[in-house]
């Protein structure tokens, strides 16, 4: 295995990121990702490329830096009658500048009078460089009244939180109620802003926050087979003017229901109370669910059975079990509503039905197992801070348009596809990607240039519609060595995740792991053939017939899917991951950024015990520098030093079992190793150690800005716990399930 | 008529027939029924009362009275109704002709026993149910009306708060972190147990249904007042004041948009359903005064109480509606509101109705509620009105004081009678228990097929009508000792003072041979045969479909004079009455007038109320309903009764009129002119001032002491007002007739009282 390139240590990073880019007009790779830059000229040639080719996309990145607006004083938006494509840099213009021709289908648009320009001796426009939309592959539009089909919506919150036993119990209750209060003067929106409440147990509770109370009025409704609203207004409020009575309630919410004794959580019917007090604006359902939903519509039954494992029916324990979380987010999805649900319960929750919900609406998936506060309200409260605060884009749809002969075969990500190819997306906010699959649909791409436009539109949180549109032009080519030189091993190996995790839905997990080593395979023996046939520059000259022969630019791809088929959402049976956690991380593969899912399949292993190099310190750029991966496996860890696991969803702090004394006494302000690692925390900074100081900013700087916040560990080797960093450590032979040795 | 009214003073006891005739067949011609008016808890000045518990008779469970034949030396009493010989119980071992019992005195042939072995019970409870469909004004003031009543409850009281609009808000005045409501749904129909359960008293309910809950056990269940888990709604006023107050403070109309012109969704019936499931949930039956306290504005529109749609071009139903069945929501709201009548019941829980509202608010759908239970009903036009708030105030005076109203509760009535008569049923505000006994007879009048009967709320003048069914065989009786028969009345109740209290009336009056009509006259009581007759035409037009109630009236009037009157067959003007019946075919007369019978010119609500009263008010209350009376006021000398008589105006009298319901100080056209001119206010006319006053005076005196407050019309002659006057009298003088003897004719084509007795004579003559 050691041959095998790995996409850790110094240079790590190249080996999975995307190629330079084909036109400097292109939209940013933190936008738009294509699995290969290049797109093969026909059918024939397509087929030989084995692995998944297509796009991700991530329209409202924020590591990208802001996008131009191309119209500030509203004018005109330039589109093909034909096509609807916006106008970009890829244009071509004709007839001094009176027509042009469309780049995506070539249709020969004539020029609005009021945006006719002259053409330069090339053939572009003389105002090209003073048009973000000529000069950029990504632009915003300020939308007109004919994108609305109502007024803008204001940013509309509607939290739904669990009151029952377990709320409380776990600190739940008081740690959501502390950090929304927390968060109140960071929602977006400023004066416009709307929110409600709704708190269930085995009834449903309903608070009238008109800003003239001098505290919020409850109302319960036991009625959970057909909810209503007790009251038609003042539900949902103004956050600014009835503010008072909104910290009220949050203050007072942990108390009242802090001896809870009510174990029931009729949850179903808590939804369908909020969709009937937010249906009529849209916005963004927060559901806190401290336990499985056990009343009314929507109970979840306890339903995991390991036994299914390996049967025709397997699939059934990854996807919703009662029809009601379907048609909900349905419904939910065509009144503009995204829900996101934060999962708390310490046993079986059925995620695989919960999980429905953000999966169609737009909304992201939190799982908190066996939540307690004083462990894991840090985490909580990052995670709910970052999804309150956060930039967040309301009622939007977005299409993704393709050149001629292509066409978008498949979607991936959490959206309600509507009239086939568009995703209605309640909410959107910059950590949600969406993928698809490109398949061609003429045997021949007549161009040499092919093209794609993905376009979103969408209410900002100030009431503006607005369209931001990223445009991205890749070469036609003839030849399979083109794909793999524009290959992006990031991509791919993302776009393989969200297919496989998509297919584990209807496929047992065996099933989906050798299709993807068989992929893999594949396209791994064609490369080869390539070589073999020699191809120009003699590449294959002197080959041993069981030389490993990998593409530069994916090298790291058989240790990419290795990990993948690793992963907690497609390794092993039952007994190794139950179906609430692959679920979770199922969801982070599905919606988030290439960066994750990376993290996700082949942890980020830095040695932190020894000082030396600028590690922890802030380097060139301004960010605090990292330290050099090491290989995600056990044997290239050593005993006496320390490492940080990086999996995308938690931070292990790995101590070799010979590590001295000394570094206890800097990091931890320990004599030396206790007895139980686990409750050991790094966090603090210990007055006077370097060490101690360059974790912590390496945690922080980890940590960043992203829509999980990793919770750090701390596992000695040798110790039982260690159990827990095993699946993680890819090249482990023990944790391979499936594994290529 | 005097004696009778005597009687009453001691007993609280009146009878259609003082004198029974001692046959089935002969008691059949008398045409009146056989009744007792009985007041349970009339206010006597010498009331005894012992403290210990009554001894009954081991046979037919009638207790121990003066009645009963003693032997003193073998401490034996007789049973005077089922002839049983008892031994006195061990602790009576010391009695003797020279130490008898108090219940032995000849005098005390009407006894309390104060039970406090009966034991503890739970506090009276108030729960109040508030419209907030009205306007913000309305809202206000039954809000501060309610506020100041709970300045009034006692201090031990519990109560409760549910308001309703479009949906029943169910307050949690128990929970003080913020204000909490349950609320359910206006349109829908919740059985108790569901409310129960949504609210989460359900287990407790069904605990409290598991144990021992006989219902003619008046004392409180077996931990009746152990704490009650689930309870945080009706409670100790000491606990949750701040709660109810901040609750009324900040209660706001109800927020769901009515639609322009016309009525709000307003879920009345939803309210009382959830309020009265809430009240069984919350608190054990029979062991406290426990009232349901409704405050509406307007009817209900939504849900299982629905009167009349919301449609303002939707009119509320009329007598000519119900009359030709075209009263769409009628019947079922009828049904509906039957069956939370008889769970209210059930609970041992009166509901009290203000009616603060211009337009009907669907009382007469509602009547069950209100009648069954012996609660109080108010009809005002407007919340802002003082007879509201009066009238809320009222409710919660304590005993002493002025315009108390003695709100007894959780009792039972059971009669006891001797051997040839049975009990027919009773008229009244009360609910018939269980009670099998060889006394019930197989004819029904009234609440019948027992002889025990519940009543939740038992005021100072709540007057039960029984009437009974004399099945001696023609000839029979020949029993010297049988010369006399007897009824004893045991009413066992939850007194004010939250002591159980029984009290014991024993009667005897005379069996005759019942050909004797000399003997049955002298008996007859035509005040409360008028107001037994009132009783029974109310119930009959209400239980029999196409009564007519004119032409029933009038036939029994007719026998009973053909049958009692002095007179040559087929010589109408040999006809006459003795003194016994002379005022009886005048009381028909106007009662026939009345709006008990002459109902089209009244919503079926003002019906409705006027029934509930007549159901159950004092003997003389309900004469007056019956037939007004009416004063003069002059110079001419003390002020005196006159004729209920159009002849009975002139220019210089002022006359009040007491139609219970209302009563009227109408001034002559002369005194008009003169109140007008000013001159009381001029000191050489004192006298005049002082005649003014004296009707005023007499006036306020009547309705402040009259629950609900009479309305009351100050008018002149010739003024819009003075038809409230005019209606009552007898029309000698209307344009029909030419010569007019007074100042005074009345429009109108009714028979005048001469026209209508010359009519009786032909026909009570005819052979
Ligand atoms: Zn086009
Ligand atoms: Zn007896």
């Amino acid at each position: 295995p050691a041959a095998f390139p790995r996409p850790a240590g110094p240079g790590g990073e190249a080996q999975v990121g995307p190629p330079p880019a084909y036109s400097h007009y292109n939209c940013k790779p933190e936008f738009v990702r294509m699995t290969s830059y290049a797109v093969p000229n026909s059918q024939a040639l397509k087929a030989r490329w084995h692995l998944p080719y297509g796009a991700v996309v991530h329209p409202l990145a924020e590591l990208a830096g802001p996008v131009a607006v191309a119209n500030p004083s509203g004018g005109p938006i330039i589109r093909c009658k034909r096509c609807r494509t916006y106008m970009n840099p890829f244009m071509q213009w004709m007839d001094g500048g009176r027509r042009y021709s469309c780049n995506v289908c070539s249709m020969v648009n004539e020029v609005p009078v009021e945006y006719f320009c002259t053409l330069d001796a090339a053939g572009r426009r003389i105002d090209q460089a003073e048009r973000p939309e000529l000069c950029s592959g990504s632009v915003e539009y300020i939308a007109p009244a004919e994108y609305m089909v109502r007024a803008p919506m204001p940013p509309t919150y509607v939290f739904v939180i669990d009151v029952s036993f377990a709320a409380a119990a776990s600190g739940m209750l008081g740690a959501v109620c502390a950090t929304i209060k927390e968060s109140l003067d960071l929602l977006p929106g400023d004066e416009r802003t709307q929110v409600a409440f709704i708190t269930f147990d085995n009834t449903l509770h309903f608070y009238n926050l008109k800003s003239t109370l001098s505290v919020p009025q409850q109302m319960v409704v036991a009625e959970i087979d057909d909810p209503f609203v007790p009251l038609p207004d003042d539900l949902l409020v103004n956050l600014r003017e009835s503010r008072a009575v909104v910290d009220a309630l949050l203050d007072s919410l942990p108390q009242s229901y802090g001896r809870a004794s009510q174990v029931e959580s009729a949850m179903g019917p808590a939804l369908q109370a909020a969709f009937l007090v937010m249906n009529h604006i849209g916005g963004k359902l927060l559901l806190f669910q401290a336990a499985a939903p056990s009343l009314g519509i929507g109970r979840i039954k306890a339903r995991d059975n390991p036994a299914l494992y390996g049967t025709d029916r397997e699939y059934s324990l990854r996807t919703p079990d009662d029809p009601f979380y379907k048609r909900f987010s349905a419904e939910a999805s065509r009144f503009q509503i995204c829900v996101d649900v934060f999962a708390f319960g310490s046993a079986y929750m059925d995620l695989p039905s919960l999980g429905a919900l953000p999966k169609y609406t737009g909304g992201q998936l939190y799982y908190y197992p066996g939540f307690a506060a004083e462990r894991d309200g840090g985490k909580l409260h990052a995670e709910l801070r970052r999804n309150l605060s956060r930039e967040t884009a309301w009622e939007a749809v977005m299409r993704i348009r393709c050149s001629k002969g292509l066409r978008v075969s498949a979607f991936f990500g959490h959206f309600f596809i509507r009239s086939t190819d568009l995703l209605a997306l309640p909410a959107c906010d910059a950590d949600k990607s969406f993928s698809v699959e490109i398949t061609h649909e003429e045997t021949l791409l007549s161009g040499q240039v092919a093209y794609l436009q993905a376009a979103l539109l969408y209410t900002n949180s100030s009431g503006e519609r607005r369209i931001r549109v990223h445009t991205i032009a890749m070469p036609v080519v003839s030849e399979l060595i083109d794909l793999y030189k524009t290959a992006d091993a990031g991509a791919t190996v993302a776009l393989m995740g969200k297919h496989a995790v998509e297919r584990s839905f209807s496929s047992k997990l065996d099933d989906v792991r050798s299709a993807l080593q068989q992929r893999l395979v594949a396209s791994l023996r064609e490369y080869r053939m390539l070589h073999m046939r020699g191809t120009p520059g003699g590449m294959g000259a002197g080959l041993s017939p069981n030389a490993l022969v990998l593409p530069e630019r994916l090298k790291s791809m058989p240790l990419l899917t290795l990990g993948l088929t690793k992963t907690a959402a497609l390794r092993g049976t039952g007994r190794d991951v139950n179906s609430d956690e692959r679920t979770a991380v199922g969801h982070t593969l599905m919606a988030g950024s290439v960066y994750n899912a990376l993290r996700t399949v082949y942890p980020d292993c830095y040695p932190v015990y020894e000082l030396a190099g600028n590690w922890g310190n802030e380097g060139a750029d301004g960010r605090v520098e990292l330290p050099a991966t090491v290989p995600a496996g056990l044997e290239y860890f050593n005993p006496a030093g320390a490492y940080l696991i990086d999996n995308g969803r938690t931070l292990i702090l790995w101590l070799g079992q010979a590590l001295p004394p000394p570094f206890y006494q800097q990091a931890f302000g320990l004599q030396g190793p206790p007895q139980d690692a686990s409750g050991l925390n790094p966090e603090p900074v210990r007055q006077g150690s370097e060490l101690s100081a360059r974790i912590n900013a390496v945690l922080g700087r980890l940590r960043g800005h992203k829509e999980l916040w990793q919770e750090c560990w701390t596992i000695r080797q040798g110790t039982p716990m260690e159990a827990h960093v095993m699946p993680f450590l890819v090249e482990d032979r023990q944790a391979a399930a499936g594994s290529m040795g | 008529m005097a004696e009778f009214a005597e009687l009453e003073e001691i007993d609280g006891v009146r009878m259609t027939w003082n004198v029974w005739p001692h046959s089935r067949l002969e008691a059949a011609k008398c045409v009146v029924p056989f009744c007792t008016l009985y007041t349970p808890a009339k206010q006597t000045s010498q009331l005894q009362v012992v403290e210990y518990d009554p001894v009954p008779c081991k046979t037919c469970g009638s207790v121990l009275n003066p009645y009963a034949a003693v032997d003193f030396h073998a401490k034996i009493w007789t049973c005077p109704f089922c002839h049983t010989r008892n031994h006195f119980p061990p602790h009576y071992a010391g009695i003797s002709e020279a130490s008898v019992p108090a219940e032995l005195f000849p005098q005390y042939c009407t006894i309390e026993y104060a039970m406090p072995r009966m034991g503890p019970t739970a506090p009276p409870s108030f729960v109040f149910v508030l419209d907030t469909t009205v306007a913000e004004d309305e809202l206000l003031a039954a809000k501060t009306a309610v506020q100041q009543a709970l300045t009034m409850v006692p201090e031990n009281a519990q109560v409760g708060l549910v308001t309703f609009g479009t949906h029943v808000h169910v307050h949690e005045i128990g929970f003080t972190e913020c204000p909490r409501a349950y609320v359910f749904r206006g349109s829908k129909d919740y059985s108790a147990a569901q409310v129960q359960e949504q609210l989460g008293l359900h287990s407790q309910a069904a605990q409290r249904r598991a144990g021992p809950a006989s219902p003619l056990k008046a004392g409180p269940a077996p931990g009746g007042l152990a704490p009650r888990p689930g309870n945080r709604f009706v409670l100790p006023l000491s606990e949750c004041e701040f709660m109810v107050t901040k609750t009324l403070d900040e209660l706001q109309r109800d927020a769901f948009p009515a639609v322009a012109a016309s009525r709000p969704a307003r879920a009345l019936g939803t309210a009382v359903q959830v309020a009265a499931a809430m009240m069984g949930g919350c608190l054990p039956t029979g062991s406290g005064a426990a009232r349901l306290i409704l405050l509406v504005g307007g009817a209900c529109t939504e849900g299982g109480g629905k009167v009349v749609d919301k449609e303002l071009t939707e009119p509320i139903r009329s007598h000519k509606d119900l009359a030709k069945d075209a009263a769409p929501y009628y019947r079922k709201a009828k049904k509906f509101y039957d069956a939370i009548a008889a769970q209210l019941v059930a609970q041992g829980h009166s509901m009290d109705l203000f009616a603060c509202s211009l337009d009907q608010v669907g009382l007469s759908e509602m009547k069950a509620c209100i009648e069954h239970t012996g609660g109080y009903v108010v009809q005002t036009d407007t919340f802002t009105n003082p007879i509201f708030k009066d009238s809320l105030r009222r409710l919660f005076t304590p005993a002493g004081e002025e315009g108390y109203l003695g709100l007894n509760s959780n009792a039972t009535f059971e009669v006891h009678c001797s051997k040839d008569i049975k009990v027919a049923g009773v008229l009244g505000p009360a609910s018939a228990l269980e009670k099998k006994s060889p006394l019930v007879s197989e004819q029904v009048v009234g609440v019948g097929g027992t002889t025990a009967w519940k009543l939740c709320t038992l005021s100072t003048n709540t007057t039960l009508a029984v009437v009974y069914d004399i099945v001696a065989q023609h000839g029979g009786g020949s029993d010297p000792t049988a010369q006399q028969f007897f009824i004893q009345f045991v009413t066992r109740y939850l007194h004010d003072s939250g002591v159980m209290r029984c009290r014991v009336t024993t009667i005897t009056r005379r069996w005759v041979e019942g050909s004797n009509l000399g003997d049955l006259i002298q008996g007859f009581d035509q005040e409360a045969a008028a107001v037994l007759m009132g009783r029974v035409v109310s119930w009959k037009m209400e239980e029999e479909e196409d009564f007519d109630a004119t032409r029933w009236l009038d036939r029994s009037l007719i026998r009973l004079c053909s049958r009692f009157g002095d007179y040559r067959k087929d010589d109408p003007d040999s006809f006459q009455l003795r003194p016994q019946l002379s005022y009886y075919p005048q009381f028909m007369f106007n009662f026939r007038r009345s709006q008990f019978i002459q109902v089209f010119g009244h919503s079926p609500d003002e019906t409705a109320f006027a029934r509930i009263q007549l159901n159950r008010e004092l003997t003389g209350d309900s004469m007056l309903m019956i037939q007004p009376t009416l004063y003069s006021f002059s110079f001419n000398g003390p002020p005196e009764p006159v004729l209920l008589d159009v002849s009975s105006i002139a220019p210089d009298r002022i006359l009040m009129l007491d139609a219970y319901f209302y009563v009227v100080v109408f001034h002559g056209s002369t005194i008009a002119q003169w109140r007008k001119a000013g001159y009381q206010d001029q000191a050489e006319h004192a006298a005049f001032k002082q005649l003014l006053q004296a009707p005023q005076d007499e006036a306020h005196a009547i309705i402040s002491r009259r629950f609900p407050t009479p309305r009351f019309t100050d008018c002149d002659q010739n003024g819009s007002q003075a038809r409230f006057l005019l209606a009552k009298l007898n029309p000698s003088a209307t344009y029909n007739t030419s010569s007019a003897v007074s100042s005074e004719i009345i429009m109108t084509d009714d028979v005048s009282l001469q026209v209508f007795t010359d009519h009786l004579k032909k026909l009570a003559v005819q052979s």
